[in-house]
């Protein structure tokens, strides 16, 4: 516990927070203008140059909004709620390592804030963690609404935690470690895509049903339900839903690349610049299925979690686990 | 020294607090929330304990699933604080002269020399202590009957569970 | 070898008789079903806590392993728990225990 280890720790949180808090806009922004090209239109253009400003307008807007808080709402947990989901996609945010070690001032650094030997196990109850911000945020605000959406999509991402861990433990089983930084290192001659195929469409299917990303959002859809849990949400309130539910794609997205695809690894770029890419391109991929599927009709989606994607994920498990025994 | 012990007392002031919060406060949801914050507390006492698999396995499953599932019932009966809080007359005084005698009890067991001697010396552990790898090596050798027996008992919880909830059709 | 804790373990037991207590208060003098639950839960933290720590001590798995078991029991009991709770509250539209006294003389 030396001031050299809290001062570099420190660092990295900083780097992964800023990170974290100053793409998460650019993402939006990339969303809008992908989404505007898949549907034939432009997407946003005035505000700086290819609407690069766009989201700081709108963030400056939601800044200026009137902050409402329900009559006979609980004002404590209404105020908690949207920080539950930020925070808890910040802390899974800090074991995912975006490179490996580095040199710097005679000291190696790893280039992950914390260096958690459960990692996975850490990721996922963390995420697990996340439906507090949603369940909360739905019944605190004392409204029919918001109430069945808090219920309906905290129902959905509980019940697609489990395929999404049960796929993620089929990658333990051939790696034999749940440390991130330890499966990220083992990739460097074959990403464990390659063998574990079904396992990825599983964790990705499910991870962008935990997210209540499209086409999984009927929760939260401005056309069904009204707006689901973050209906009586305003302002910097309902901003940082948003914030948390970007958060939580590039942690999702940040833990299928470092488990299926390869973490950093990569053949001419640093480490951190094929991190980057990969993320790029995850959740260039989010935004693809936002723009390319209708979205499921919430006992669809609940027959689909239960139904298909369990077993499915149960039988990878399996098959995983016997090919592991006999060779 | 100084880290774990503030850690320690950060984490038993939370826990205490927090349960007192549970056992005193009127609205049930803000009765579950003080549970989660214990849960999370004693999460953290785990993690100080070398117990970092447990630790991870208290709030996936403790606080992730079981109290979600208490805040779902809650939200879905809608209950209100019931009034008075607390039970009437001498069954309240009898409840809280019984739990102290517990907890003198307990201090007492806890505290007794023999026990004392072999807590006060905190032993070294091998390295991997409280990892999945030790906790797999055991649970499949040794404990393989009450693995394989929990998870039947965990079928007919889902079983029971289901029969239970379900509404009569027609 | 990692290091030896530094905090005596038996702070660790202590905190946990204290948990343990207030969760006794809690089922004895609440009467809301559901609390009484969250105070069965705080009891079995309790006794959580004093597993590891002894396993601790004795640099033992076991602990860890009964700690595992209870988990799954716990979650299994309120499961069950919890849908009886349902059904009697849509018998009787009251979540007191006061109030569920039929077997009574």
């Amino acid at each position: 516990m030396d001031t050299a280890f809290l001062i570099e720790s420190a660092i990295k949180v900083h780097i992964v927070l800023g990170f974290v808090l100053l793409v998460v806009p650019y993402i939006v922004w990339m969303e809008r203008k992908v989404l505007g090209h898949m549907q034939d239109r432009i997407g946003p253009e005035r505000v700086g140059p290819f609407g690069l400003l766009q989201t700081i307008a709108d963030g400056i807007k939601l800044f200026m909004k009137e902050d409402l808080v329900p009559a006979q709402a609980d004002k404590v947990v209404f105020i908690i709620a949207p920080g539950i989901t930020v925070v808890t996609a910040l802390i899974a945010a800090t074991v995912i390592p975006w490179g490996d070690t580095v040199e710097l001032f005679g000291r190696t650094v790893a280039l992950h804030v914390a260096d958690v030997n459960v990692a996975l196990l850490f990721v996922l109850a963390t995420t697990s963690m996340g439906v507090y911000g949603i369940v909360l945020g739905g019944w605190a605000s004392n409204s029919k609404y918001s109430l069945l959406g808090g219920l309906r999509s905290s129902a959905q991402m509980i019940s697609y935690e489990l395929a999404q861990g049960i796929s993620l433990v089929s990658v333990v089983l051939l790696a034999g470690t749940l440390s991130l930084a330890e499966i990220g290192r083992q990739q460097a001659h074959l990403w464990y895509v390659v063998p574990q195929f079904f396992g990825f469409l599983i964790y990705v299917i499910s991870g962008v049903a935990e997210t209540n990303r499209a086409p999984f959002d009927l929760p939260e859809a401005e056309t069904e339900l009204v707006a689901g849990f973050h209906t009586e949400y305003s302002s910097m309130k309902w901003a940082f839903y948003f914030l948390g539910e970007y958060a939580n794609m590039m942690v999702v997205a940040g833990v299928a690349i470092t488990v299926f695809l390869g973490g950093w690894q990569g053949p001419v770029l640093p480490p951190v610049v094929w991190f980057l890419v990969k993320l790029t391109a995850f959740l260039f991929f989010f935004i693809w299925l936002r723009a390319t599927f209708p979205r499921l009709r919430y006992d669809q989606l609940m027959a689909f979690g239960w139904k298909v994607l369990l077993p499915a994920a149960i039988l990878n498990l399996v098959v995983t686990a016997v090919v592991v025994a006999l060779w | 020294m100084l880290i774990p012990a503030f850690l320690f007392a950060m984490f038993a002031g939370i826990a205490i607090g927090c349960s007192l919060g549970v056992i005193f406060h009127r609205n049930p949801v803000h009765c579950a929330l003080l549970l989660v914050g214990v849960l999370l507390s004693v999460s953290g006492l785990f993690i100080l304990l070398n117990a970092s698999f447990l630790a991870a396995l208290q709030v996936l499953v403790y606080a992730g699933a079981i109290m979600v599932l208490f805040l779902f019932v809650l939200m879905l009966l809608n209950l209100k604080g019931e009034n008075p809080l607390l039970t009437r007359g001498a069954a309240k005084g009898f409840g809280i002269l019984f739990a102290i005698v517990v907890f003198v009890e307990l201090l007492w067991t806890v505290l007794s020399p023999q026990m004392e001697g072999g807590m006060a010396a905190s032993p070294t552990v091998p390295t991997g202590f409280g990892s999945p790898a030790a906790i797999g090596r055991v649970l499949y050798t040794v404990w393989l009957y009450p693995f394989e027996i929990t998870s039947i008992l965990l079928l007919i919880a889902v079983i029971g569970a289901v029969v239970l909830a379900k509404r009569k059709f027609g | 070898m990692t290091p030896a804790p530094t905090v005596p373990l038996v702070c660790y037991q202590v905190l946990a008789a204290i948990l343990f207590t207030i969760g006794v208060v809690g089922v004895l003098v609440r009467r809301s079903a559901l609390i009484i639950f969250m105070s069965i839960e705080l009891m079995l933290n309790a006794v959580n806590l004093s597993f590891v720590a002894f396993s601790r001590q004795h640099a033992s798995m076991d602990g860890h392993i009964f700690v595992f078991f209870v988990m799954a029991v716990a979650a299994a009991e309120v499961a069950v728990g919890l849908a009886i709770l349902v059904a009697i509250f849509r018998n009787r539209d009251t979540a007191n225990v006061d109030d569920v006294r039929l077997l009574r003389g």
